[in-house]
Formats: structure tokens, C-alpha cells, sequence
């Protein structure tokens, strides 16, 4: 079974799983794994699909790394 | 406002007023046009004719949140240019609430000795240092504080600056026991060396209150500045700034593929996991160390960090994702605890961790110490403060140490090492490295958190971003402010034009102050031609040009045509 390795960073983590593994049926937008996974799309910073940015409205592959990152400035 | 003139020929010192050329000036502003003005171009960086220049930016000492920085200043022995770096800590706010706008230090003794410059509201002299020759900058601190004073503030080099290595810094203590604020790059320490002065003690108990020419319009807009900070989701008390410090960023960058990684050869780290901000700020707490520290008075944002070890002993203030990245990832060590004893040890020493980092990087790829290996890599870090020949090589910078053991990876630009983003995979920070007249610096126009304006692996609008970063670090530099306060300027320049106006009593508009940003450039850029520095001079490394960067496997391809180009929109 293909799966998605879904992790989520700094604070969005609080309260919920870091990492964890999560299986499509079908191929979905960002916007409705972030539904999925419970977190707030508002406290999203940035978002990775193997490490390339990505949007809400990107499609998710079956397989893949994706990335959930609160706000964050380079210092 | 007045100008301490230091003479370290005749140990003499002389206060003179602040002429109009230099009245609206601060920071890194009047570090340029001094610099300019008085210094010529193509003098060796460490000797006589070379000045070091230590002000407070336009809004220190006004109590304004994160604006306490000090800004220093020389020509760069590290890269034959101009060069400002800043730092925390008490002294910046401690020297415009003196009425200083400025300590120009000149000339060198006549004979080997070392000296302490100390400086209080109305007086400056001097004493011998040679008792603390050889000392790091914790211990000459230390000592200095037991001696005048808890209240002094020093500013002083370790044994790097003594040797007069290009990557030597500057230290600044900070509020009550904080040691290491560090004006680390391009080799100040170096020039602090070559000057004879291994200290200057502040005697911050001496500092008064400003007084404003327009209280009601500085405070209104101070304050509405501080709110939005506190209500800023990346730097409130809230925020990963807060939380996890500038770590916060450092699963990004790995993921990014920009995270420098076994000197610069792979942009993401297997062993990232343990050197990331929610690692440390879980391994600080469960040894009872401290997070959420500020590193200037009054700072609502409070980045800093005290890692201390299992049994809660301090082994370092700060662990920063700078150090992180060049000590870290770079000399392949997962280990944060391995990473905070070398961050120690540059701190005393007096090292720039970045061009420490890369040189050390440098040196494993020429097979003297092994990646991962922390005895190995401490073994070689260990010798910079001995002295011996390989230490001396190594604390000279990442160019050096490649120069001399045959080694042609050499992450650098205009001499000076890149900080912790590869410019293969964040090609925005690529600009601002192959153009900054600072030469690779990522304060001087960090386009990481420009990522959702600009594709971080694109070739388009990286040109206009990375200019328009550069003028907005230019405004951080020469006001005082930390390079996290932008936001609400940037939101709203009148905010900044109210601070300075209410301070002062001057009536500058924003077009005013846009004009005095881009001149920092403008002077910098034109200093630097008068040293001899050429387009060529500023060019990212070759191999980074063709040897892509795993795991996205991209290469710098910014045309040179655009990096030759971005200053005519200046």
C-alpha cells in the first residue's frame, strides 16, 4: 500500500501527532489532508511536497513527503 | 550627540562634535560613509590606516523593543571591503544613552602591548591588558567585570583577534551574566587586534535616560511597533522565534534542500532531526535549561537560548541556526551537545562560527579531521587557540585553509564563508551573496522568508527580491533594530520615520529615509570599488555553478548579466 509520510513541525505538532503515515484513495489538494489532519490552514507557514514548496491548491501524490510548517523568519 | 576618536598611538583620546555630514547617520550608515570618508580604500585592513567603528544605530537608547544593537565596522581583513556586523547585548544602548554616536578607533601602539579602553558618560582612558593576554573572551569578561564591575559592559577579542585572524569576531556581554553577543563577521576581531585593544569596558551604571524631542510621536509609534511584534505569529510569545529561536527553521532549510550539509556537498542532513529547534527546545527543558532569553534589553521577541548539558550545566548562550548549520550539518554532527561545546569554544576563542564552520568543513574534505568525528573536528577547532600553525590556518577563514590544503570546494564570496542556506536550492540568498558589498552574508538580505514571493529554486524575480532585501537590511543595520523586527516596518515605513523624527526632532519623511538606506549601499558599493574589488571578485564559487546539489539537484544558474546589473535599480 502506498502511503504519505506526513509530518508537521514546530507548533502545529502541539497536541497531535509529529509524523505519522496517512493513505490516499485518491489523489487530494493540500487544503483537504490539512482538513484531514485537523490542523489549522491559517497557522501554515509553509508547505513542502518533497521538500519543494507547495500550496494549498497543489495535489497531493499518492506517495510522497509532505511537510507542514508554522510561520518562520531566516535569522 | 558627540564622536569619541580613540588614538592607540598616543593613547590619547578626543571627543568632537557630530558634524552635519554624519548628523542623520547611525550604524552601519555612519560605518560606510567614515569608512568613505576617512579611510583609504586600499589600505592594509590591519594596519595604521585602517579605522574600527563601533556605533549604536538612530534608535538605540530610546527603549524601543529589539533596536539595542551595536553595529562595528572596518575594512574587512576577511574580504578587502567594507564590513559591519552587529550585535546584541548592553553596549549599543549603553553608548547612545552616553550621547555617543560613534568610538573611532585609530592608528596602533608603538610597541606590542595590549590595552583596555574604558569609557563612561563623560570620560575615556586607559589601562595595560597584558595580564590578559591569551585569555578568551569568558575569562577577559569575566575578569574585567570582577575587577570594575558587574555594570561594565566589555566588548573584548579572544585569542583569535590577538593572533589577527581573518575569522575573528567581537564579543559584547549583555545583561546580567550573558557573555557571548558576537559581531562576528569578516574578521573585526582581527583589526580589534591589530589595534593593540583586547577590551573596551562600558559603564553602563553611568547610563541616563534619553530625552525626546517629541515624546508623544516617539511613543505612539514605539509602542504600536512593539504590539505588532507581540501579535506577529513568527515572534510573538507564541511564535517559533520565541519557542524555538532562530532553530525554528532549521527542519525548513533542511527540507528546502538548502541546510549545508559535509561542506556544502548535499543540501539536506539524514541527521537533521536532532538539530532541529523542537529538539533543542525539548532537550533545554528537560535539563532545566532556558529558552525564550532576549538578548537586548527589552526585547519582546527573546530568541536566545542557555543549553546546558545533562546534569543542567551551562555549556553555551546561545545555540543559534547559524552555528547549527555551520557546525552542524556542515562538519556532518548530529549531536547537539557536540554542537553547543564547539559553539563554546569559538565563543571563546573569539571565532566567527560561520567562517569557523566552513574552514573546518573545508579542512575534513582535505582529510584532517573526519565528518561526524567531534573529537577530531574539536581536536582541529582546539588549535586555533593555541596558536600553532594549522590553527592559525584554519582561523584565517574557509579560503585560506582551501588555498593551502589543495582544496577547490570553498564556500565563500568576496572571501567571506556562506552562512547556513545554499545558494543552489535558496537562490535568492545566491544574489544577495554575489552581490552584497558585505560579500556572503545572509543579514544583509535573507531571502528565506521571501520564499512564498519568489520560487526559492527559480531564476526569475530572484534579481529584484534580493535587492530590495538588501535596502530592508540596510534599514535594520543603521537603525539598531534586529533583523527579526522587520515586519512591522516594512508594513509601514511612517512608523520608523515617526520613531526617529520623535527622537530627534527632525522632520525626514519616508522618501528621506528611503534615500538614507539605499546610500549605505551606494557608499559601500563605491568604498569597495575604491579597494580594487571587481564584478569578478563577487562571483559565486565555480563548482556551485555546476555541480548540482542533491536532493533537488540544482545548480546557481542566476546569469551573471543579472548579479552584474542589480544595483542600477538602486
Amino acid at each position: 500500500m502506498m502511503a504519505l509520510d506526513v509530518e508537521l513541525f514546530g507548533q502545529l505538532a502541539d497536541g497531535s501527532l509529529r509524523r505519522q503515515s496517512l493513505t490516499l484513495e485518491t489523489p487530494l489538494p493540500v487544503s483537504e489532508v490539512v482538513a484531514l489532519l485537523g490542523v489549522n490552514p491559517e497557522e501554515v507557514g509553509l508547505i513542502t511536497i518533497d521538500g519543494v514548496q507547495s500550496s494549498m491548491e497543489d495535489e497531493v501524490p499518492l506517495t510522497c513527503r509532505l511537510c507542514f510548517f508554522p510561520p518562520m523568519s531566516g535569522g | 550627540m558627540r564622536i569619541l576618536r580613540v588614538d592607540m598611538e598616543s593613547l590619547q583620546v578626543q571627543w568632537e562634535p557630530v558634524s552635519e555630514a554624519y548628523e542623520y547617520l547611525g550604524g552601519r550608515a555612519l560605518i560606510a560613509k567614515l569608512l568613505l570618508d576617512e579611510i583609504p580604500a586600499t589600505c592594509d585592513a590591519l594596519g595604521p590606516h585602517n579605522k574600527l567603528i563601533f556605533t549604536p544605530g538612530l534608535l538605540g537608547g530610546a527603549g524601543v523593543t529589539t533596536a539595542g544593537r551595536l553595529s562595528i565596522g572596518a575594512k574587512s581583513p576577511l574580504t578587502g571591503g567594507v564590513k559591519e556586523a552587529n550585535a546584541g547585548g548592553t553596549a549599543g544602548d549603553t553608548l547612545a544613552k552616553f550621547g555617543i554616536k560613534a568610538i573611532v578607533v585609530e592608528n596602533q601602539p608603538k610597541n606590542e602591548n595590549f590595552y583596555i579602553l574604558r569609557v563612561t558618560h563623560n570620560a575615556a582612558d586607559f589601562f595595560d591588558a597584558n595580564h590578559l593576554r591569551g585569555l578568551g573572551t569568558y575569562a577577559t569578561s569575566e575578569k574585567l567585570q570582577k575587577q570594575y564591575g558587574e555594570d561594565y559592559t566589555v566588548i573584548s577579542i579572544g585569542q583569535a583577534g590577538e593572533y589577527l585572524l581573518s575569522g575573528a569576531g567581537i564579543a559584547c556581554t549583555g545583561e546580567k551574566d550573558q557573555k557571548s553577543n558576537h559581531a562576528a563577521r569578516g574578521g573585526l576581531g582581527a583589526v580589534m587586534g591589530s589595534k593593540g585593544l583586547k577590551a573596551i569596558i562600558v559603564d553602563k551604571a553611568k547610563a541616563g535616560a534619553l530625552s525626546f524631542a517629541d515624546a508623544d510621536l516617539f511613543r505612539t509609534a514605539s509602542k504600536r511597533f512593539a504590539g505588532e511584534i507581540i501579535e506577529n505569529p513568527k515572534l510573538g510569545p507564541k511564535g517559533g522565534t520565541h519557542l524555538y529561536g532562530t532553530s525554528a527553521i532549521t527542519g525548513a532549510v533542511n527540507e528546502m534542500g538548502s541546510l549545508p550539509t559535509r561542506n556544502f556537498s548535499l543540501g539536506s542532513f539524514e541527521g537533521s532531526i536532532s538539530l532541529r529547534g523542537e529538539h533543542l527546545r525539548e532537550t533545554i527543558l528537560e535539563r532545566n535549561g532556558q529558552i525564550g532569553k532576549r538578548c537586548m534589553p527589552g526585547c519582546v521577541i527573546a530568541c536566545r537560548n542557555s543549553y546546558v548539558d545533562e546534569a543542567g550545566e551551562p555549556i553555551v548562550g546561545t545555540v543559534q541556526f547559524e552555528t547549527i548549520a555551520l557546525v552542524g550539518s556542515n562538519l556532518g554532527l548530529e549531536n547537539l551537545d557536540d554542537v553547543a561545546r564547539l559553539n563554546y569554544m569559538c565563543n571563546d576563542f573569539g571565532l566567527d562560527t560561520i567562517e569557523t564552520g566552513a574552514a573546518l568543513g573545508v579542512a575534513i574534505e582535505a582529510g584532517l579531521a573526519e565528518f561526524g568525528d567531534f573529537e577530531s573536528i574539536s581536536a582541529l577547532l582546539r588549535q586555533i587557540g593555541e596558536g600553532t600553525v594549522l590553527g592559525r590556518l584554519i582561523g584565517s577563514g574557509a579560503v585560506v585553509t582551501g588555498r593551502v590544503l589543495g582544496i577547490r570546494r570553498i564556500p565563500a564570496v568576496l572571501g567571506q564563508a556562506m552562512p547556513g542556506y545554499d545558494p543552489r536550492s535558496l537562490k535568492g540568498n545566491g544574489v544577495t551573496y554575489a552581490t552584497s558589498p558585505q560579500g556572503a552574508d545572509h543579514t544583509a538580505g535573507n531571502a528565506f522568508g521571501a520564499r512564498n514571493q519568489v520560487n526559492p529554486l527559480g531564476v526569475e524575480g530572484q534579481k529584484e527580491l534580493s535587492l530590495n532585501l538588501q535596502i530592508v537590511a540596510a534599514m535594520l543595520d543603521c537603525t539598531g533594530l534586529c533583523l527579526f523586527a522587520r515586519p512591522p516596518i516594512i508594513a509601514d515605513a511612517q512608523l520608523m520615520v515617526d520613531m526617529v523624527n520623535g527622537i530627534y526632532g527632525w522632520d525626514l519623511t519616508q522618501e528621506d529615509l528611503d534615500r538614507l538606506y539605499r546610500d549605505v549601499l551606494r557608499n559601500e558599493i563605491e568604498f569597495n570599488r575604491r579597494a580594487g574589488i571587481t564584478a569578478l571578485d563577487y562571483r559565486i564559487p565555480e563548482y556551485m555553478r555546476e555541480e548540482p546539489l542533491p536532493p533537488h539537484n540544482t545548480v546557481f544558474d542566476v546569469p551573471e548579466s543579472e548579479l552584474d546589473t542589480i544595483f542600477e535599480a538602486l
